[in-house]
This record gives C-alpha cells, structure tokens and sequence, in this order.
C-alpha cells in the first residue's frame, strides 16, 4: 500500500472512530526505522469538532507480512494499555485497536505519539553523558515500577491467563525452546545445552507475579537532554510472569556494549539492585537472577533464528532481521559458551 | 580487482559514512546504515569463512571419535564451497548434540572431560564467528 494511500485510509478510520471528529486529514506520516516486530509510523492528523480545529500526533503500528517477532497485537495493545498513566511510567496512551486487515491491508492499532526524546543506540551509550547515570537511576526506577504493577484486573491479564508463580519459568523457557526448533536454519548445539542446562537447574518460583514489558533495554526508550526517560516503547512481547526476566534481559551485555562495571552500561550494580529493589518490592536473588540471565540469553537466541527466517524466506526484507540472524546470534552463543563453558571446567 | 573483503569493506563505508546520513529522517537512511554495516562485517568474514568451517568440521570429528560415535556415513564435504561445508558441519553438529546430552546423563569422569571438551569447541567456534563490534558513524556526521 502506498503511503499516499496510507494516508487517506487512516484518516477515513480515524474519522469513523473519533467522537465528534470530522474533515479528518493525515498532513504528515513517516515511517520510522527500527521496531521491525511492526511497522511503525509517525502520523499528524488533524480535525474539526464542535469545539475548534485539533492537531493530534499519533503512531500507528500495523502488522507487517513477517517479523521479528510473531506476537498478537492485541496483547500489545492491552499491555500498554496496563501501564498507561501508572506508577509515573512514560508510557504512550493506546487508542485503538483494530484487527480487520481490510482498514489498512493489516491489522494494526493507534497510540498516542509521545513528542520528546530520542532512542539510545546500545552500542553509543556514551553519547548520552553526562546524563547516563540519571538515566540509569530512572531507567531501573521505571524496571521496578513495571514489575510493581498491578497483575489482577489488568487488560492484559484479560487477554493472556495467569502462570502459576513455580510455572513462569517452565513457560517461558518452553516457549522460547520450540521458537529455536522450529525456526532455526541449522543446528543449535550450544542452544539446546544452555536448555539442557536450565532445565536441570530451574530458579526459585517468582517472588510474586508481574507484567513483564519483555523487551526492557536500552534502545526501547526514548531519553531527552535533560537524563528524563519520555517514553516506553516496543511492548510486542509483554506478558504475565517472573519480574526477574525483565530485570535480567534489561541488563544483558548485549544491550551494554559488554560493560560489565555498571548495570545495563548506566550506574553501578548495587545501586541499580537497590533502586530496582524499593520500586518493585521484591528481594534481589542472585541465583534467580543467574538463571533468567542464561535464559536471557536463550530467549535472545530464539528472537535471531525467528529473525533470520523471515529474512531468508523472503517475507520482510528489513536488513535488521538480517543483522539480528547474525550478529546478535553470533554474540548471544558466545555468550552462552563462555559462560556454561567455564561451569564445565572449559577453557577458552 | 579481486579483492572481495576489501570491496566489501569499502562498500559499506561508503554506505555508512556517504550514502546513510543523507539520508536522514527517511525510512531508507535506516536501511543503508544497517546493509552498510553488514557488508563491513561481510568483508571481514569472507576471507576466513572456510578455514573457520574446515576448523569446525574437524573439532567435531574428533570429539565424536572420542566419545565412540559412528560418523562416517557423513561423508567429507566434495569441495570447499561454503554451503558444501555448513552442509557437513549442520549433519555433524546433530551427531555432537546427541553425545552431549547422553555424557551429561552419565556419571563418570571421562564423559565430564568430553563434555569440557566439547564446551571448549563451543568457546573456540563461536569466538571465531563473532564479528568485530560495528562502527557507528558519529552521531553528528553530515
């Protein structure tokens, strides 16, 4: 579909889904590089009501033919939704949801656009001093917050069930498991022992049940010059669980650049524990947290084989499924190998 | 010229360096950041891509010799193509999969020296796949 037509097909839902609204225009859309799980764009519609003209600014996220990440929209759309004007969390506000592919050639659904800030390249964190540190402190504020939300009652504990608190890491390790065998190109040696392995030493039951954002890291917010995190993007893999998968994920090397003196590259260890800890009201567990950074790891894996197979099939030809197949695989199993290499008495 | 790493390399930094920040602030800038960065890193693997499989390939031959696993009916790759010899290594890496998980079942110290032994090809072949870090153009670059 061309973006003209984009356009004018966006304007004609809007207009039948805003109370009130009419001589609905789209005057700018843009699409924005990154998040391939969706195509993202960046849209300014305005409108006419009773009251006067209005300018709103909006982001569309609409299924694309394959991606990155195979999720359901709706469950996106209901996790922003649970933690939209919470906690003091910079989440955008979801708007509509829309599952006829026939509106826009895809499902898709409307957040509002947040107008400030720019993403961190997880490989440029010095770009953000001298701000890094107070990023770091809201940065692991906000991780808390996320895991301190309320589970019960919230949209997304209306579209997914519940795990028990001793199943969250059974779940999710079975899940990212079969994504590896069923996507994968070639064998998976150091895959399937890293599963073997976290099988046969699985972590303690969840200290209490949380929305887990599940893609929490540098690179999915948006920071200002002034070290405020603005907004929270990229909830395609939200779901109920462990509130040490996000912690564990957020601070994997990947996302660092390998720093390993501070937490996720932004202040150090103990201070992010301790902010992490008051804001999420759990306690720190050094050997949970060992066992969902393996899984981290895992569940990394599994993300760059899904990736690299929509590339080689010819479905999206974005080239960051391309480098996700191989340059974050590659990085992920060495880590992976160092790591349950040195447990087995392995020397590199 | 023939010289298929070096073009490669150049290629992406023109891609990088040249044609991505003109492009700025449109959909395609992304694209030709990320296919420049992947050509920089495709220059660098095309020189050692078939020794690094032919290494690997032998590393697994021999630690299923060790652990008493038949694999000859796998047989040597006919030439040195890539895909020839990814061929061989994926038929052999299922063959090593099998043996690790039977030595972690089993309780005895020379089925713990073989499975070292394989976490130690492990540490070796992905450290030889891992690709240099990328080289981002500065952020203010025009």
């Amino acid at each position: 579909m061309l973006e003209r037509d984009l356009a004018s097909r966006f304007a004609a839902f809007a207009e039948a889904r805003i109370d009130g609204a009419c001589n609905c225009q789209v005057t700018n859309l843009v699409r924005i590089h990154g998040g391939a799980s969706r195509q993202t764009y960046s849209i300014d519609l305005t409108y006419d009501t009773a009251e006067g003209p209005v300018e709103k600014g909006l982001v569309l996220r609409r299924d694309p033919p394959d991606s990155l990440i195979d999720t359901e929209r709706r469950v996106e759309f209901a996790a922003i939704h649970s933690a939209h004007g919470r906690a003091e969390l910079p989440v955008p506000e979801a708007l509509f949801l829309e599952t006829d592919p026939a509106i826009l050639g895809a499902p898709f659904f409307v957040m509002g656009r947040i107008e400030s800030g720019t993403p961190v390249n997880p490989f440029r964190l010095e770009e953000i001093e001298p701000h890094r540190a107070l990023i770091g402190r809201h940065f692991f504020r906000h991780l808390g917050a996320i895991a301190a939300l309320p589970v019960e009652g919230s949209p997304l504990a209306g579209e997914i069930g519940l795990p028990a608190k001793q199943d969250c890491w059974r779940k999710e390790l079975a899940y990212w498991a079969n994504e590896i065998r069923s996507n994968a190109a070639s064998p998976q040696p150091v895959a399937e022992a890293a599963i073997r392995y976290l099988e046969g030493h699985p972590p303690p039951p969840a200290q209490r049940l949380s929305i887990v954002h599940g893609d929490y890291r540098s690179g999915n917010f948006l920071q200002n010059d002034t070290g405020e995190i603005t907004a929270i993007l990229d909830w395609e893999m939200a779901h109920i669980g462990d509130p040490y998968e996000d912690l564990a994920w957020a601070t994997d090397p990947l996302w660092c650049n390998n720093d390993t003196e501070r937490a996720a590259g932004f202040i150090p260890w103990h201070e992010a524990i301790e902010i992490w800890q008051a804001t999420s009201g759990c306690q720190f567990d050094p050997l949970a947290f060992e066992w969902w950074s393996i899984f981290a790891h895992v569940k990394a894996l599994g993300i760059w084989v899904t990736s690299a197979k929509a590339y080689a099939g010819g479905a999206n030809n974005d080239p960051i499924l391309a480098w996700s197949g191989w340059f974050t695989h590659a990085a992920h199993e060495l880590m992976l190998a160092m790591r349950l290499g040195a447990k087995h008495g392995a020397v590199a | 010229m023939s010289n298929i790493g070096f073009i490669l390399g150049q290629l992406g930094q023109t891609l990088v360096a040249d044609v991505a920040p003109k492009l700025e602030g449109d959909y395609a800038g992304g694209h030709a950041a990320m296919a420049g960065l992947m050509a920089v890193m495709a220059g660098e693997a095309w020189d050692g891509a078939a020794d690094r499989l032919v290494r690997e390939v032998e590393g697994i031959r021999q630690i299923l010799e060790e652990g008493g696993v038949e694999a000859c009916e796998i047989q040597a790759a006919p030439d040195l193509r890539i895909s020839s010899l990814e061929t061989e290594r994926d038929l052999l890496a299922l063959k090593l999969i099998s043996l690790q998980a039977r030595l972690e079942a089993e309780d005895s110290e020379r089925a713990r020296t073989l499975n070292g032994k394989i976490w130690a090809h492990y540490m070796a072949t992905s450290q030889a796949r891992m690709p240099s870090p990328p080289v981002f153009p500065d952020a203010d670059t025009d």
